[in-house]
């Protein structure tokens, strides 16, 4: 892939049904899972260092179901990170978004206990994170332990850095990290998801919506249009209202 | 909720099909004034909800049987926070399309609902149980189809004509979307017929990125025009302009998104002439001795118990797939066939939407000024199929059209937004700033034909809670969608290389990157409107050939799927048949 995408859930600006195309696979996953009996995960194997991904106890419990309100929304389902579990997510979220000037970390916008809201669900995506992110978790302080000998929360940031180094990037995964790299790599969109759907998270980023105005919509404002206009003239193309 | 209507008898479950007349219509009834129904309508959507006004308003009294809960939008979590949703509203399988989605006890399943497939077919099936049904939460665009789309036969010689032309059907299609309110502009374009004067809303201008993706499409001879959506952009009575914030899918409180639940139906309840019982789950139609209707049955879900209902018309609209489900479900004297299917053709020509899309990434765009574009919750413009010259002259291979619906931009972000970024810390952050805003969106929504592979029967296997047997639906896409998606594939290429972007996902085979069956949730077809009796279930005002005083108004009388977005031509085709409906029932006729 090219460029990394930014991809869309249902959101304002949703095509018609733009969703369901996106989410296909993600339906048929689910129809299938629904229509199959559960079948058991299977062992991850050990890595070279003799750590195992060893499978979480799957959840069980029941979900929101089809008719939750709305209005006022509970997380039926208990939460399940341990103490140490949330600790090292906590400083793996904010080493993923740390505080930069302005924009918070991630851990001050509630983060960690959101991924323990994620990986606590009862829903197949959140089952199939949970059996990445439980053992990745639990990678990160054996690999914090023989290392640097802390667990990754108390390492400090340079040596939780140079972790993240070996297993952050596509195509640089240091070999036989490649779970590591899968974890971190879900880790990080789920921290990046989380965060930027906060409205501290949408003044970070710039989204300026989800607020009602009157009379008619007002378009880009002068600047976006001169910016536009710059743009496809710049192309060969002309600027044309409809 | 309004208790069960006076006139709904109880009577013990697990009877037969074959009841003597005279218990259902004799001494065990209790009868007052207030039992006799001029109309039955099952269904609440789009087009039970318009037969009901257009009923109600003519002065006649009706009965809507409702098999979902009562709803109403002020349930609506409007502006309500993602982060304040279990899982920031991603969806699940109880909830496909998000938490905050409005669709209520529905979704591609239903507990305790099931529908099958046949082997070798993938068919999903998306229903609600609400008042109201799919309106609640549909995104409300509203293409008419055009003088080519009602004679598709006689353009190419696949398919069937409908028994109407586009000029039987235009006047009501002003009608409805004036009283719907319907956003838009006449373009003048190669069957996209303009409204008549006065009747659009004026649509909201073009974002940025629709302006950049115009200028590509005026370089190409790829029109890129204001689309049309029943949202309104005045206030109109009650309902209130939008207001250019919120996911229409939630559910529009304030009027403005087209839905029966803040429209139709309370208008039709205004008249006093309407009454509504939902958990009303309707299974087979009652006829007399004189093979007339007389009637439904149905399962009142709160209580378990089997009861009945009449009217001196019955109207069903419980949907494409359900309304065939119902008249299969009806054996009159045990006849195997159905109800109203002397000519074998319910349950048959189903018919879906093609769709299939891209994303795409575009690096002119990253660091634009950010500006709101929620806007009107969807489509501002759109890309209407402009090639019927070259597919007459048999130049292009797909036989019919489609249409791209496209958009992208400063979106509320999302749980599912950040796949594909890289690294961590402030390098990350600054990608984040870079790339937001510069993507966008190409989705088809093409035409499809009937053909004899795509059906709905009754499963003989399998029933649901209340012991209805349930739909098994048979699916295969021809060789002519997977032209056309070759054909949208090639176009959206090139426009998007035009315009110095890169797509973001791979250049499938059609075959697979086409839709699922039922997928885009336009299913139409299973009750189709012809000329004749034998090829057909419905005449051209949506009469069954067989039973004189039984409509459906639903999209099960499509006689083709247009490229066009079902629901307007759902509801205009139910107006239309309402408007007879009342002349019979006023004349004495019914
Ligand atoms: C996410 C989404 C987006 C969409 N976007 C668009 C769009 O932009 N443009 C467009 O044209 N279309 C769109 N559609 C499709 C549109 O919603 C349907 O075409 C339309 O609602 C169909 O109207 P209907 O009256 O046939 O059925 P429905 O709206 O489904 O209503 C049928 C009603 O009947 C009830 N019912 C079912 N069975 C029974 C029974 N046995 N007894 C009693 N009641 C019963 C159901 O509970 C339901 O309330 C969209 C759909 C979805 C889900
Ligand atoms: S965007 Fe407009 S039409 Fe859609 S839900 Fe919001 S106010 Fe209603």
């Amino acid at each position: 892939m090219p460029h990394a995408l930014i991809q869309k859930v249902p959101s304002p600006e949703t095509l018609e049904d733009a969703s369901l195309t996106i989410d296909r696979r993600t339906t048929l996953r689910w129809l299938a899972a629904a229509m199959a009996a559960a079948a058991p995960l299977a062992a991850c194997g050990e890595t070279k260092s003799g750590f195992v991904w060893a499978v979480p106890q799957p959840i069980t419990g029941k979900g929101y179901g089809k008719d939750p309100s709305l209005m006022d929304p509970i997380v039926p389902w208990p939460l399940t990170l341990t103490k140490a579990e949330l600790a090292a997510c906590a400083a793996l979220c904010d080493l993923i978004l740390p505080a930069d000037g302005d924009a918070p970390a991630a851990t001050a916008v509630g983060v960690p206990a959101f991924i323990n809201e994620w990986i606590s669900a009862p829903y197949p995506d959140q089952q199939a994170d949970r059996a990445l992110i439980i053992p990745g978790l639990a990678w990160l302080d054996a690999e914090a332990k023989s290392r640097s000998g802390g667990v990754f929360a108390k390492i400090g940031e340079a040596s939780q850095k140079a972790i993240a180094d070996d297993i952050a990037y596509k195509g640089k995964v240091k070999p036989g990290m490649e779970k590591a790299g899968d974890f971190f790599a879900r880790m990080r969109s789920l921290t990046m998801g989380a965060y930027y759907s906060t409205q501290e998270g949408w003044q970070v980023i710039g989204y300026p919506g989800n607020t009602p105005g009157s009379g008619p919509y007002p378009g880009p404002t002068p600047e976006a249009i001169e910016h536009i206009k710059g743009v496809i003239e710049k192309m060969g193309l002309t600027y044309a209202q409809p | 909720m309004s208790p069960g209507p006076a006139s709904a008898i109880d009577f013990d479950e697990g009877e037969g099909l074959d009841w003597p007349d005279s218990r259902i219509r004799g001494e065990a009834m209790v009868t007052t004034a207030d039992d006799k129904f001029d109309a039955v309508i099952v269904g609440s959507g789009a087009g039970g909800s318009m037969a009901a006004y257009m009923l109600t308003k003519a002065g006649a009294r009706v009965l809507m049987l409702e098999a979902g809960r009562d709803y109403n939008p002020d349930e609506a979590p409007m502006l309500n926070l993602a982060k304040d949703a279990p899982l920031r509203g991603a969806g699940t399988p109880d909830k496909p399309f998000g938490y905050y989605d409005a669709t209520i006890d529905g979704g591609w399943t239903i507990p305790d609902e099931p529908y099958s497939a046949a082997e070798g077919s993938e068919f999903i099936w998306w229903r609600t149980r609400m008042l109201g049904g799919r309106t609640n939460h549909w995104a409300r665009n509203s293409f008419r189809m055009g003088p080519y789309d009602f004679k598709p036969y006689t353009r190419d010689g696949l398919g069937v004509d409908w028994p109407i032309s586009y000029d039987d059907l235009s006047p009501w299609y002003d009608k409805t979307e004036k009283l719907i309110g319907v956003y838009g502009t006449n373009t003048g374009l190669e069957n996209h017929p303009s409204s008549g004067p006065g009747v659009l809303l004026d649509p909201p201008k073009f974002r940025a990125p629709e302006l950049f993706v115009k200028a590509g499409g005026d370089a190409l001879g790829i029109p890129v025009v204001p689309a049309r959506r029943a949202v309104l952009t005045r206030d109109m009575d009650k309902r209130q302009q939008c207001y250019w914030a919120s996911p229409c899918g939630r559910g529009c409180s304030i009027g403005a998104a087209f839905q029966t639940t803040t429209s139709l139906i309370p208008w039709a309840k205004e008249t006093g002439k309407l009454t509504i019982q939902t958990g009303a789950m309707v299974y087979e139609v009652l006829l007399d001795k004189s093979g007339k209707a007389s009637g439904v049955r149905y399962v009142d879900k709160a209580s378990g118990a089997h009861r009945e209902a009449q009217g001196r018309v019955v109207v069903l609209a419980a949907s494409t797939g359900e309304t065939a489900r119902i008249l299969l479900n009806t054996k009159p004297n045990g006849r195997s066939e159905g109800l109203a299917n002397s000519s074998g053709q319910v349950g048959r020509n189903l018919m879906d939407t093609v769709g299939s899309g891209f994303s795409a990434y575009f690096p002119s765009l990253e660091g634009r000024p950010i500006y709101n574009e929620d806007g009107a919750g969807g489509l501002h413009a759109y890309i209407p199929f402009w090639q019927y010259k070259e597919i007459a002259a048999g130049k292009i291979k797909t036989p019919r059209g489609y249409h791209m619906e496209i958009g992208g931009g400063f979106g509320e972000p999302g749980i599912g937004s950040f796949g594909g970024f890289d690294g961590y810390g402030a390098g990350l952050r600054g990608e984040v700033k870079k790339r937001y805003g510069a993507r966008f969106g190409f989705t088809q929504r093409g035409e499809m034909i009937p053909n004899a592979n795509c059906y709905a029967e009754i499963d003989g296997e399998q029933k649901d809670k209340f012991g209805i047997p349930t739909l098994k639906f048979h699916w295969k896409w021809s060789e002519h969608e997977y032209a056309q998606v070759e054909h949208f594939q090639n176009a959206v290429k090139e426009l998007v290389d035009r315009l110095g972007g890169t797509l973001l996902n791979e250049v499938k085979p059609p075959a697979e990157a086409i839709s699922t069956g039922g997928e885009i949730i336009h299913e139409v077809g299973t009750c189709r409107m012809g000329a004749s009796a034998k090829e057909s279930v419905t005449n051209s005002l949506n009469r069954t050939w067989d039973v004189d005083n039984l409509y459906l108004t639903d999209g099960s009388v499509f006689a083709s799927k247009a490229h066009k977005n079902p629901t307007i031509t759902i509801l205009a085709l139910s107006m239309r048949a309402s408007d007879h409906i009342a002349t019979r029932l006023r004349t004495g006729e019914l």
